[in-house]
């Protein structure tokens, strides 16, 4: 088949103590978006990683347009038309978005002898490319540090394709997207591949690849269970491909007795992401924190935590307020946080799952400071079975599991501290249909039985929509808009969210 | 495929101990020590041995809150300009302020935490790096003690002074026994109490490990001051070894104990480390030391013996991080 652009066959991969690919094999054909699913840990990004010259496959065939391919490193890959856009986003903060995208390969001019950067010629080649993808709102020269996540995406794609690229990889790109931020990526993938790019999409939101993908390749324990055409398949025969049995409800909720007000916040204020904003969650209850990215949700569960302590304002905890200045403060108060960003934030990724998962519960694992190791190995053990997390063994460094099990190494360690008041940021981003039912089930459960108050934020209006009794809604730092579980919608919902940007989008259309 | 996770045999526990840093480290020292005997026959002997344990307790005591430190990532230059200054104290105000010698020595001490409290507060407080402040106060505390001591050298104290460096307890050297109790006990700090925990926590992710809720300010304020205590300590217990106390004490053991450090597989971008390495490092260079010198080497060539030494340790041991990342 001359239509074939990228083919893998019999490929393994062994890392100590897991066989992340087992003769598993995968086909490209030029001009096809082409998803890559599984459960977290099956091997997906593995599998890309092999193709982008990350890891080396034990063993195994990679053909590109039927010329057999080894690539040593990322750069041989990049070379050959191969461009990856991973997991974990991958560009410098203090660099401008035109220095971000010509990163390794810069134009370059001579002037008095001397090689030296054009940076005329950057800025309009930069310029050049983000037109080319219709994305005419961004300022090359600002720096990346400032953008919000999804113009952060689209400056990686833009990398991406500053050299020829036939092939784009992007490995859960929409994870940290909100709807509006997903259309437009949409858009973009649609675009290339008109143009002929071929395009492999790893996503855990089913809804997606029925969008996008033409064709769709299940993984399951490192092993190829089959390929199918999207329009010949269902979300529910791609849920049995992927976990090998059926899964009942995705947003188990169980309706919980509401009790008194664990956390109030009156008034509290810390420009410019969070002003003057006065809600309350009730022990039992789930309260849902919708929102656009940028819309301050994140730094208002930072004040909360104390990580950006409030100017002013008051939180109460149980009727009593308190001062919250530091995150050990709030730890102190019963307060948990399960933070947006995982790598950063959540783990310290070169420590183990045992020292992770007792990391906010350091005292109750000790004896006069000294640490017990064998209580926090059954922790350890504990979350690893109540989670189902993928993992050797709880000796195992955090910074070699999936990405979805560290999702879930953050989640067990937030539970293990056994909080009054738990606020979800992004809580199940990256995490497949199964460990997502389990962490809603469990959300649920400790809502109903023990009164835990859960405050989640979360960019998936439908696990909002399912799994809070309430809906509060941010926008530009302030509160817009409340709703109760009967009287929220979907759209409802997203108009609150988005009414401000769209009107703006309104008026600067021609 | 949930693997199962395999138990380590016996054989596994051993090899692991044997090609950790600790056991390279441990064989690079044994094949030295070998390798010197045959060059003299002063230097492997239980007397010269003893010697030597009494040179190194100050880099020893020293070399403990540096670990620490650079666990977190820190590092702090001003141990030595500390050790002056609390020698000078101690001469100074038993000498001219008249302080009854006990209390002299309570006082040198407790001016070396209060630089090390300094240096802390600034690194936390100010967010000053630790590397610039303790660098500034590396010149401003040897200020101080030259200022103070006014280039004048206090000595001629009492004879129970002499007892802790120059002392014998039970054959062995009275320093060497506070030392040997000083790495047992802080060494099994660092290992099993949460502030060890705390520390590899923030030198390997410092936002993290404040996501955690972990006191970070408060650990590295801890530290810091545990830094300028010991380095205090040391400085009493130089006094005493040597009799007299000058202005110029301890210039230039920062770079031995921080050497002694790295040498432990102490990694300098923090989040790695142990106390059982550091003491081999200290313990390596000193024989180094004192068996080249024994050998008939010069100083300087002492010196870049030494560093080949350092170099190469670090060599073996990179190679072996990468091995055990890959592998
Ligand atoms: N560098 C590594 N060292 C050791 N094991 C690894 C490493 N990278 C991946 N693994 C293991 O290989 C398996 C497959 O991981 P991979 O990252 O490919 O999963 P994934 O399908 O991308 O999952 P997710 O949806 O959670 O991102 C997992 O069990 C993981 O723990
Ligand atoms: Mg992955």
């Amino acid at each position: 088949m001359s239509d074939m652009l990228l083919r893998m066959q019999g490929i393994n991969k062994n890392f100590p103590g897991v066989q992340a690919l087992k003769n598993a094999h995968f086909e490209v054909r030029r001009g096809e978006v082409h998803a890559l699913i599984g459960e977290n840990g099956a091997g997906k990004s593995t599998m890309i990683k092999i193709v982008s010259g990350v890891y080396q496959p034990d063993s195994g065939d990679i053909q590109i347009a039927g010329q057999a391919a080894h690539f040593g490193n990322p750069r041989e890959a990049h070379l050959a038309g191969i461009a990856t856009i991973y997991q974990e986003l991958g560009l410098y903060p203090e660099l401008s978005v035109a220095e971000n995208i010509f990163m390794g390969h810069a134009p370059m001019k001579t002037r008095l002898g001397l090689r030296t950067i054009d940076w005329e010629r950057m800025e309009s080649g930069a310029e050049d490319l983000l037109a080319e993808l219709n994305i005419h709102d961004l300022d090359v020269g600002a720096k990346v540090g400032a953008l919000n996540v999804g113009n952060r995406q689209r400056v990686e794609i833009a990398k991406a394709l500053s050299l020829d690229a036939q092939i784009l990889i992007m490995d859960e790109p929409t994870a940290a997207l909100t709807e509006s931020d997903v259309e437009q990526l949409f858009s973009i993938v649609r675009l290339l591949r008109q143009r002929g790019v071929s395009i492999i999409y790893i996503s855990h939101r089913l809804n997606e690849i029925f969008d996008l993908a033409d064709r769709v390749t299940v993984l399951r324990d490192g092993e190829t269970i089959g390929t199918q055409q999207v329009a010949d398949t269902s979300e529910a025969e791609l849920i049995r491909m992927m976990v090998g049995r059926k899964i009942e409800t995705l947003f188990p909720k169980q309706m919980a007795q509401i009790g008194a007000v664990a956390l109030e916040l009156r008034n509290l204020h810390r420009p410019p992401l969070t002003r003057d904003i006065s809600l309350s969650v009730r022990a039992g209850e789930i309260v849902g924190l919708a929102g656009l990215v940028g819309s301050g949700r994140s730094e208002t569960a930072q004040v909360i935590f104390g990580v950006l302590p409030a100017d002013s304002g008051e939180i109460i905890i149980n009727g009593a307020p308190v001062t919250i200045n530091k995150p050990s403060e709030a730890v102190a108060q019963g307060i948990g946080y399960v933070p947006e960003d995982r790598g950063r934030q959540g783990l310290i990724r070169e420590m183990t799952i045992r020292e992770n998962t007792s990391m906010a519960v350091l005292e109750s694992v000790s004896r006069y400071t000294f640490i017990n190791r064998a209580q926090e190995q059954s922790l350890a053990s504990q979350s690893i079975e109540q989670l189902s997390i993928r993992a050797t063994g709880t000796e195992q460094t955090t910074n070699k599991l999936s990405g979805g099990n560290q999702q879930k190494v953050v989640v067990s360690k937030w539970l293990a501290s056994k909080p009054k008041v738990l606020i979800m940021d992004e809580p199940t981003r990256g995490i497949d249909v199964g460990a997502k039912a389990e962490i809603h089930r469990l959300m649920s459960r400790l809502a109903a039985e023990q009164g835990l108050a859960i405050l989640m934020i979360s960019s998936e209006l439908p696990e909002i929509l399912a799994m809070s009794d309430r809906i509060l809604v941010m926008r530009e730092g302030r509160l817009v808009g409340e709703f109760s579980r009967d009287e929220a919608t979907q759209e409802a919902v997203a108009h609150a969210m988005m009414s401000e940007a769209a009107r703006q989008a309104a008026s600067a259309a021609p | 495929m949930q693997s199962a996770p395999r138990n380590p045999t016996r054989v596994d526990k051993l090899r692991h101990y044997l090609i950790s840093q600790e056991g390279v480290l441990f064989f690079i020292m044994l094949v030295s020590v070998l390798l010197l005997a045959t060059r003299t026959d002063k230097f492997l002997t239980v007397d010269n041995l003893l010697q030597q344990g009494r040179f190194m307790t100050e880099v020893g005591l020293i070399a403990i809150p540096m670990t620490y430190i650079i666990i977190t990532g820190g590092i702090d230059l001003s141990v030595g300009s500390i050790m002056g200054l609390a020698a000078i104290v101690l001469g100074w105000s038993w000498q001219t302020l008249g302080f009854p010698l006990e209390l002299a020595i309570i006082t040198g001490v407790l001016s070396g935490t209060l630089a090390g409290f300094v240096n802390g507060l600034f690194i936390v407080r100010v967010g000053v790096p630790p590397l610039i402040m303790t660098l500034a106060t590396l010149a401003l505390f040897r200020g101080l003690a030259e200022g103070i001591s006014q280039a004048r050298s206090a000595r001629g104290y009492p004879e129970w002074f002499y007892q802790l460096g120059q002392g014998e307890l039970l054959g062995i050297p009275t320093q060497l026994w506070l030392l040997i109790v000083t790495v047992a006990v802080f060494g099994i700090v660092l290992a099993r109490t949460q502030l060890g925990r705390a520390l590899y926590a923030i030198g390997n992710n410092e936002t993290g490990a404040r996501f955690s809720g972990l006191t970070v300010n408060r650990y590295l304020l801890l530290i810091y001051t545990f830094s300028g205590f010991m380095a205090g300590v040391a400085g009493y217990i130089f006094v005493s070894r040597v009799s007299t106390t000058r202005s110029d004490m301890g210039a230039g053991i920062e770079l031995d104990v921080i050497a002694a450090v790295v040498l432990g597989g102490t990694s300098i971008f923090g989040g790695t480390g142990s106390i059982l390495g550091t003491t081999i490092g200290v313990v390596l260079i000193q024989l180094l030391k004192n068996g080249l010198t024994l050998s008939g080497l010069t100083s300087d060539a002492t010196i870049v013996v030494i560093g080949s030494v350092l170099i190469f340790a670090i060599l073996v041991n990179n190679f072996i991080l990468s091995r055990r990342g890959n592998s």
